[in-house]
């Protein structure tokens, strides 16, 4: 009754440009298990999309919520390397006057922790000074981010429920439609009965 | 009058349960071979310490650009050690900076893509490879090529007196070229006679450009 092109068994060759009917690869369509009710897979598929979403990335959303208004870890590490660079910078001056083989002055010695302090401080301001901004940045664009998902999720959810809406009332319109026909034929059939009722008394 | 409808009219077509048997078995591949991916990513979106490695990075950003050329002068440079400190922060700032944006942009990339929104295609990890100098360390760097100019220049100009200097006390001149006024010239040596000569430093640093004294 179909051919194997209406049946979808085979595949489009883009070399020749011709359908290949089974026997030159598999069939992997026809292979697959029919599904005998799309209408209650999908509403399977549906529940279980959700359960999926509420186990694995629920809470995960909630946090970066909650991070998004609350984060202040890079004006925290700021603090934290302002406090340790003046250390690190001062054993790295050690270590290349070692390698030189050069000692200091007490007074080259006095200037150099001078220089160093001075260096730390204004660095130290300037790095906070910078991380809160670049804290403040990078929680403005994770909360845009989140509420452009969530916008999207929001428009969608309105779809689907407009389209549930819709559909509710098609079926009321529909039930109000079928019932008052019924009804208009009851009165019919009444009618048509009691007329033969009143023709059968008057013969 | 109508013959009574058929079912078999109201069957799906075979291309509509094709259809829906590919569409259910993408469906039943993506949640097998994607989602533990996906959460997999998330996971890592929570756990992964990219802060250690971008710092690491950023650090040696700086050593090299201000250490890789190391010179005594730079060693004694008392006033270098500032900068380094300064360059330091700012630059491991940056590289907090990075981390945080490349860890905000794997989380929005994985709820987006579970919650069935655009995926955000690049991590920004290529981007934070090409993290930007920090202003304290190109200042650092700046300063550094500064301190050196300023020694070479420093080394030429007291080579060339210290020459000039050896000359002129070779031909029994003070060291600045002057003699004592009113004395003559050594015997050989060519030149203006004595009166025009200054006898030191100080002399020749009140001198105008053709040799006269000013005021004087």
């Amino acid at each position: 009754m179909f051919g194997p092109l209406m049946q979808g068994r085979g595949r489009f060759n883009q070399e020749t440009g011709e359908f290949e009917p089974d026997g030159a690869g598999g069939d992997y369509v026809n292979n697959l298990p029919a599904v005998s009710d799309p209408e209650q897979t999908y509403a399977n598929i549906t529940r279980q999309e959700y359960m999926d979403y509420v186990e694995n990335y629920r809470e995960f959303e909630k946090e970066l919520i909650e991070q998004a208004q609350t984060d202040t870890s890079l004006i925290d590490y700021a603090k934290e390397d302002a406090l340790a660079s003046e250390e690190r910078t001062r054993q790295i001056a050690e270590r290349n006057r070692s390698r030189y083989g050069v000692a200091l002055t007490p007074a080259q010695m006095q200037e150099q922790q001078r220089s160093l302090s001075r260096g730390t401080t204004l660095g130290g301001v300037q790095s906070i000074a910078d991380a809160r901004i670049a804290q403040r940045d990078a929680n403005q664009r994770l909360l845009a981010d989140l509420i452009n998902i969530g916008q999207g999720v929001n428009r969608t959810s309105l779809q689907q429920l407009g389209s549930a809406a819709s559909d509710a009332n098609a079926r009321k319109r529909a039930y109000q439609s079928a019932r008052a026909q019924a009804k208009q034929q009851t009165i019919g059939a009444v009618g048509s009965l009691g007329a033969m009722a009143i023709m059968a008394l008057a013969i | 009058m109508g013959s009574k409808p058929k079912q078999q009219d109201y069957k799906p077509s075979e291309a509509e349960k094709a259809s829906a048997a590919v569409a259910k078995a993408e469906y039943e591949f993506f949640k097998a071979n994607y989602e533990p991916l996906l959460i997999k990513m998330r996971d890592k979106a929570k756990d992964e310490n990219y802060r250690d490695s971008i710092r690491g990075r950023a650090s040696a950003d700086v050593a090299q650009a201000l250490t890789s050329n190391l010179s005594l002068g730079q060693v004694t440079n008392v006033a270098s050690a500032g900068d380094t400190a300064a360059a330091y922060s700012g630059q491991l700032q940056k590289a907090d900076e990075g981390a945080k944006s490349v860890k905000n942009k794997m989380a929005t990339g994985v709820l987006g893509t579970a919650r069935g929104q655009a995926a955000e295609a690049q991590s920004g990890l290529a981007q934070v490879s090409r993290m930007e100098t920090a202003t304290a360390l190109q200042r650092a760097k700046e300063n550094q090529a500064l301190a050196q100019a300023k020694f070479t220049a420093g080394v030429q100009i007291g080579g060339a007196l210290g020459m000039q200097g050896l000359s002129n006390m070779q031909q029994g001149r003070s060291f600045f070229g002057g003699t004592e006024l009113g004395q003559p010239l050594p015997p050989g040596v060519q030149g203006p006679p004595a009166p025009d000569r200054k006898l030191g430093f100080r002399d020749r640093l009140q001198a105008g450009s053709f040799g006269n004294l000013i005021g004087g």
